[in-house]
């Protein structure tokens, strides 16, 4: 009996032995990646998946896992309201930015550490406070807010202007702030130097040089930098790995100028020299006097991104003129009495003001208005 | 009084052995208190325009007149500022010859050196160094001789010229008093890109290395403060070089307080020990030449060439 229970005893102790020598063995096989850091360094759990990768949060060195997310992943736009009560809170374009981030080197250029699956907000390791001796290199949420938006938009815009991203609390509207945060030059964007006039030379043969005065859409025609520069992104600009070679087809090209020259002949833009610049007059419209110079295009033609035609007709615009209250000396006419009686309309048949007023329209004895005008005429330079 | 010449070699042989001992006290090197608490300003990061919200709260958590600070207001900027008795911090802008079009901010105030000049240079020990790392003043003994100003290498204590009645000396004191409370220093506490850290010396020192080696591109290989006269409290990183924002790189590494220690804990012997030293010199030769010429009085008289040879012969 004795003797069984030691054959018994020392056969177990065979098996324990071999059991562990092979369980050491396998282990040994998989821990000889020497390159390979020990599991535990980021995963917190014992049995990792892809679908629960149970990481260690909040690594300060940058992860590279970030090459399996897309900024088609993250949120449209985010608020950043966890600490407003300085300002309103940050609405922070989340896609616009991920785009951007795109060309460089992806969503760890913000989120330092984003492992595969959930991707952990800023929040979860950032606190309200800022860093102190036990954390030193952990700045606190708004230090972590600030370092990341701050470290690039001051590099390229110059600008710390609170404004720049926080909305303005109290309720305070942008739109009055002369701020159009719709456009590339809106709200963040650095001025971009633009060129005052390009001349492209085309396969067009009846025109092939085209010229376009960039400036002056601008400036002159009060157009935005959107307008134009439709479905282009900042790696449109910014993509440095972007292949120059690439052009737009001619539809793209043409589709650009169609928003607005749609209905414009092909010599309005071809043509076989340069194209002047614009001239109110030049270009088949009358010539402003000198009342109208100094107005801006969308003091006449307000509405529509297309300048479009004005009748002659001044009432058109100047309706609430009527002879009481129009001083007529302006146009280098003082009207004498008997002449200031009248309505406009009593001389300026059908309101057409374009037209000078013959004396036959009234009056039958041949008479015209430079042997005896209706009034005197006086120096045009002093009338203002 | 009469000294014999053994008495008097036992007595020079004792002060000698006093001077040296009390000058090898007077040489002990102290290392600074262990846990020390610094500041790291990272001036890559500080925005300045703008901002200068640190210099805001300095004031406010000081109690110093806040009237004539605007923040929005970046003309403060075209001229360099100096620290005021009723600004103990202030930023100042630096042209930036790598990137132009964003200068360099730093912020200014006392550096808590780790061996004080201002200490060592006052007459009755108004600054303290305190185990927390905030070099102190105290107003109650100060005599108001502004030694302090004239020995600080970075020229940050200032004086209250226009309080014609209690006129103190006034300079950043790491907000010791929040430090105490637990509480991280004011600046630091509002910095919104967290541009200044607030911590042990010793962990800032090394965050501060990990940052360069982190980012080599982005920082000088040095440490301001880390060494420079023998260390200071608040330290700096910079992307630039240190003399193009403002600091001297010319203060060395040793202590200030070194510079005088030698001379100063000469003092004390030269006072107490030459006098006795020289008084005993003076009685012995005395002694000696009286013990010598004194017998000999009635015999000078066949001396051809003493005085009273000539005047008895007159």
């Amino acid at each position: 009996m004795k003797k069984t229970i030691s054959i018994w005893s020392i056969s177990l102790l065979l098996m324990i032995y071999l059991t562990g020598a092979a369980i050491s063995s396998s282990s040994q096989d998989s821990e000889q990646d020497a390159t390979r850091p020990p599991c535990s360094d980021c995963h917190v759990c014992e049995s990792p998946s892809t679908a629960d990768p149970c990481l260690e949060l909040c690594l300060w060195t940058k992860t590279e896992a970030t090459k399996g997310h897309s900024a088609a992943e993250g949120p449209e736009v985010a608020m950043l309201d966890e600490l407003e009560e300085l300002y309103g809170p940050v609405k922070f374009n989340h896609k616009l930015h991920a785009e951007m981030v795109g060309m460089g080197e992806g969503c760890s250029v913000c989120h330092h550490y984003s492992p595969p699956g959930r991707i952990p907000p800023c929040s979860e390791c950032h606190g309200d406070e800022p860093s102190e001796p036990q954390t030193l290199r952990k700045p606190g949420l708004k230090g972590a807010f600030h370092r990341q938006c701050m470290g690039c938009h001051r590099e390229w815009s110059h600008d710390t202007k609170c404004i720049v991203c926080h909305l303005p609390a109290n309720g305070v509207d942008l739109t009055t702030s002369g701020i159009d945060s719709t456009d590339i030059l809106g709200i963040s964007h650095p001025v971009i130097t633009v060129p005052e006039m390009r001349i492209w030379t085309t396969p067009y043969t009846a025109g092939p040089l085209v010229t376009f005065h960039h400036q002056e859409h601008i400036d002159l025609f009060g157009l935005r930098c959107v307008d134009c520069h439709q479905q282009e992104n900042c790696s449109y600009c910014h993509d440095l790995e972007k292949d120059p070679a690439a052009h737009k087809t001619d539809e793209e090209i043409h589709a650009i100028c169609n928003d607005c020259h749609a209905s414009d002949a092909c010599d309005k833009c071809h043509g076989v020299g340069e194209k002047p610049a614009f001239t109110h007059g030049g270009n088949g419209h009358w010539e402003l006097n000198r009342f109208h110079q100094g107005l801006s295009c969308r003091a006449c033609h307000p509405t529509g991104r297309k300048i479009g035609k004005l009748s002659n007709k001044c009432s058109d615009c100047h309706g609430g003129w009527s002879q009481q209250n129009f001083r007529h000396s302006i146009t280098g006419l003082q009207l004498d009495e008997a002449h200031g009686e009248f309505d406009c309309i009593d001389c300026h048949k059908n309101l057409m003001y374009s037209r000078i007023p013959r004396c036959y329209d009234c009056h039958d004895d041949c008479r015209n208005h430079e042997d005896a005008p209706p009034g005197e005429y006086i120096q045009r330079a002093s009338v203002r | 009084m009469s000294l014999k010449r053994r008495d008097f070699l036992k007595l020079s042989t004792a002060a000698a052995c006093l001077g040296v001992t009390s000058t090898a006290h007077g040489m002990e090197d102290f290392k600074g208190w262990p846990d020390r608490y610094g500041m790291l300003t990272d001036t890559t990061l500080c925005i300045g325009a703008n901002c200068r919200r640190c210099e805001e709260a300095c004031k406010k958590t000081n109690k110093r007149s806040l009237e004539g600070l605007n923040l929005s207001d970046n003309s403060v900027f075209d001229h360099q500022r100096r620290t005021d008795p009723n600004s103990y911090t202030v930023v100042n802008r630096f042209a930036n010859r790598e990137d132009p079009e964003n200068p360099i901010y730093v912020k200014k105030q006392c550096m808590h050196c780790n061996e004080p000049a201002c200490a060592s240079a006052c007459l009755v020990r108004a600054f303290t160094k305190t185990p927390e790392g905030p070099v102190l003043y105290n107003k109650d003994v100060c005599i108001g001789c502004r030694y302090c100003m004239l020995a600080c290498p970075f020229r940050m204590p200032t004086y209250d010229y226009f309080d014609a009645f209690s006129p103190e000396v006034r300079k950043c004191t790491m907000c010791h008093d929040r430090i105490i409370e637990g509480k991280i220093p004011a600046c630091a506490d509002v910095c919104p890109k967290e541009a200044i850290t607030f911590g042990k010396r010793s962990d800032l020192i090394l965050l501060a290395r990990e940052k360069i080696r982190h980012d080599p591109d982005r920082y000088q290989q040095h440490i301001y403060g880390e060494e420079e006269v023998g260390g200071t409290s608040w330290l700096y990183l910079a992307g630039t070089d240190f003399t193009n924002i403002g600091f001297a790189n010319n203060l060395g590494s040793t202590p200030y307080p070194e510079f005088t220690r030698g001379f100063l804990s000469a003092v004390p012997i030269v006072l107490t020990v030459w006098p006795v030293m020289l008084t005993g010199f003076w009685k012995f030769s005395k002694a000696r030449e009286r013990q010598e010429a004194g017998p000999e009085t009635d015999t000078t008289v066949d001396d051809e060439k003493g005085w009273g040879d000539g005047y008895r012969h007159e």
